[in-house]
C-alpha cells in the first residue's frame, strides 16, 4: 500500500519499493503551476517522477507526463489520444547523466524577430560552451523544419504545432542532460508559455533578443523583409503578423543601434547566467 | 534558400560545433539502437538494461520509449494506421537528432510495419542498429505485462498488434534476440551482447 503524505492540498504517493535502499537526500520543490518535483540524490537514483493523486485522478509530475524517465506506475493510464499506455522506468536518470557530463540539462529558448540574431547567438553559445567542455545541441526553427517538422507549414495552427514539438524535443534533450538551445521566432506568448510549462522550474531559460524591427529589416539577412514588403510573403512576423515580446523572461539582450554587439559578447551574458544558476556543473 | 516539404524560405544554418566535435567530447559515436518486437516481448526492459550497461561504461545514452513519448511529443496521436506511421516517423527524426548530438539513442517501440522502420533507417544509413526481439506471440501473451492481450482477446481493444493487426518482422536486421530452445536470455545478458556491439 502506498504511504500518503499531505502537502497542502496535494497528496503524493511513494511506494515502499521506491524508498527501499534509498540513501541521500529526498528533495521536494513546488514549482510554477503547482508542479511538484521530487529528486532523489544519492548512490542509487530511484527515479525522479512520482505519481500524484488528486481526487482519485493520477497526475504526472515534471511536465505532466512526458518522455523523461520516471517511476514505474503500475496503473495503466489514458493520455491524450492514446489508451493503454504504461509508464516505463529506467534506473539511469537525469542526475546520473548530468554527473557524467558535469553540467545540468536545461533549455535556452531564444526568441525574437527574424533577423534579430537568434541563430547567430545560438551558434556562438554552442561554440563557447563547447570550448568549456559542455555538451550542447541547437534546435533551430529552420533546421527542424527539414526533418521532424517537414510536414508543417507557416499557418497559425502549424506554427503552434511547430513550437509545441520543439518544446517537447527540447525537454527530452534537457532530460538527457544536454544544454539544449532552441532558436526560433516563436512569436506568440501562449506557445512559449506552454513550452515553459513542460520543464521543471528554472530549467527553461527564455532569452529575448530585443532588436527593433527597423534594425532587423536593415539587416534582412535572408531577404525576407523585402519579400514581405513586396507582398510576396504573407503573415510574416513583424510585417503582417504579430510578435508578442516576453513580459518577463530570464535574459533580455537589447540592441539599439545598427552596430550589432558581437555574438560572443551576447553569448557570454547567457553563460554568466548559466554559471550563476549552477548549470555548468553537476549537482 | 530552400523549399522543403510544406515550408518555403527556409535556410539551413551551419553551426561551428558539429557531430564530430561532440563525439570527441563524449568519446563515443552517436547512433540509434532501434528495438522492435511484439507488445510484451521485452523491448522496454532491454532498453533499460542497455542504458544501464552503457552508463556503467561511461557512455551517454538516452531511451526513447514508444509509450513514454506518447505522453509528450506524440500525445496527439492514436493507434490507427496513419498515426502509427506518424508516431514512428517522429521518433525516427528525434532519434536522428540525438544521434547527431553524439548520444547512443535507444528507441523502443513495437514499430510493426517494415516500411516505417526502413524509413527511419534511411534517415541514418550509417548508424542504425535494428534489434529484433523475436519472442513468440504465445510467450508475449503469457507474460501479458500490461494486461493488453487479455483486453484484445476480449475485443475491448481493436487493432492490437499480434492479435488483429500484423507485426512484420525484419527481413534483415543487425541483431536478433530471443528464444533459443525454449529459453529466453536475461535482459542483462542481452544488454551485454549489445553493449559490446555498440561500443
Amino acid at each position: 500500500m502506498p504511504a500518503i503524505c499531505e502537502v497542502g492540498s496535494w497528496g503524493f504517493g511513494v511506494t515502499s519499493e521506491g524508498l527501499k535502499g534509498l540513501k541521500g537526500k529526498l528533495g521536494l520543490g513546488i514549482g510554477a503551476g503547482n508542479v511538484v518535483r521530487f529528486e532523489a540524490r544519492g548512490k542509487r537514483n530511484v527515479g525522479q517522477v512520482l505519481a500524484l493523486e488528486r481526487g482519485g485522478m493520477r497526475q504526472h509530475v515534471n511536465g505532466k507526463g512526458d518522455g523523461s524517465q520516471g517511476e514505474n506506475l503500475h496503473q495503466i493510464s489514458t493520455v491524450g489520444n492514446s489508451t493503454n499506455i504504461k509508464w516505463h522506468c529506467c534506473s539511469v536518470g537525469k542526475l546520473d547523466r548530468e554527473g557524467l557530463l558535469n553540467q545540468k540539462g536545461c533549455v535556452i529558448w531564444i526568441t525574437g524577430l527574424s533577423g534579430s540574431g537568434k541563430s547567430t547567438l545560438a551558434c556562438a553559445l554552442s561554440r563557447e560552451l563547447h570550448s568549456r567542455g559542455k555538451l550542447t545541441y541547437v534546435l533551430d526553427g529552420d533546421n527542424v523544419r527539414h526533418g521532424l517538422n517537414s510536414d508543417l507549414t507557416f499557418k497559425p495552427e502549424d506554427r503552434a504545432e511547430n513550437i509545441r514539438r520543439i518544446g517537447e524535443v527540447a525537454k527530452l534533450f534537457s532530460d538527457a542532460g544536454i544544454i539544449c538551445i532552441a532558436s526560433l521566432i516563436s512569436p506568440y506568448r501562449k506557445d512559449r508559455a506552454a513550452c515553459r510549462a513542460l520543464l521543471p522550474e528554472g530549467d527553461f531559460i527564455e532569452v529575448f533578443l530585443d532588436v527593433p524591427i527597423h534594425v532587423c529589416e536593415q539587416r534582412d539577412p535572408k531577404g525576407l523583409y523585402k519579400l514581405a514588403r513586396a507582398g510576396k510573403i504573407r503573415g510574416f512576423t513583424g510585417i503582417d503578423d504579430a510578435y508578442e515580446p516576453p513580459v518577463s523572461c530570464e535574459i533580455v539582450l537589447k540592441e539599439e543601434g545598427r552596430e550589432a554587439t558581437p555574438p560572443r559578447e551576447l553569448a557570454e551574458q547567457v553563460i554568466s547566467y548559466l554559471y550563476e544558476k549552477g548549470y555548468l556543473h553537476a549537482q | 534558400m530552400s523549399t522543403v516539404g510544406n515550408s518555403t524560405n527556409i535556410f539551413w544554418h551551419e553551426c561551428p560545433v558539429g557531430k564530430s566535435e561532440r563525439q570527441k567530447l563524449l568519446n563515443q559515436k552517436g547512433c540509434v539502437v532501434w528495438i522492435t518486437g511484439l507488445s510484451g516481448s521485452g523491448k522496454s526492459t532491454l532498453a533499460c538494461s542497455i542504458n544501464r550497461e552503457l552508463y556503467s561504461k561511461g557512455k551517454l545514452s538516452y531511451v526513447l520509449d514508444g509509450d513514454n513519448l506518447r505522453h509528450g511529443l506524440n500525445k496527439d496521436l492514436g493507434f490507427k494506421f496513419e498515426d502509427r506511421t506518424e508516431n514512428i516517423r517522429r521518433v525516427g527524426e528525434v532519434a536522428k537528432l540525438f544521434a547527431d548530438a553524439g548520444l547512443i539513442c535507444i528507441a523502443s517501440l513495437i514499430s510493426p510495419y517494415r516500411k516505417d522502420r526502413d524509413a527511419c533507417r534511411a534517415l541514418l544509413p550509417e548508424s542504425f542498429i535494428e534489434v529484433f526481439m523475436n519472442m513468440p506471440l504465445e510467450v508475449c501473451e503469457a507474460r501479458d505485462a500490461k494486461g493488453l492481450y487479455k483486453l484484445a482477446r476480449a475485443g475491448k481493444i481493436t487493432g492490437f498488434t499480434g492479435i488483429d493487426d500484423p507485426y512484420e518482422p525484419p527481413l534483415k536486421c543487425e541483431i536478433e534476440l530471443g528464444h533459443k530452445d525454449g529459453v529466453c536470455p536475461t535482459p542483462v545478458a542481452m544488454a551485454g551482447k549489445l553493449g559490446a556491439a555498440i561500443c
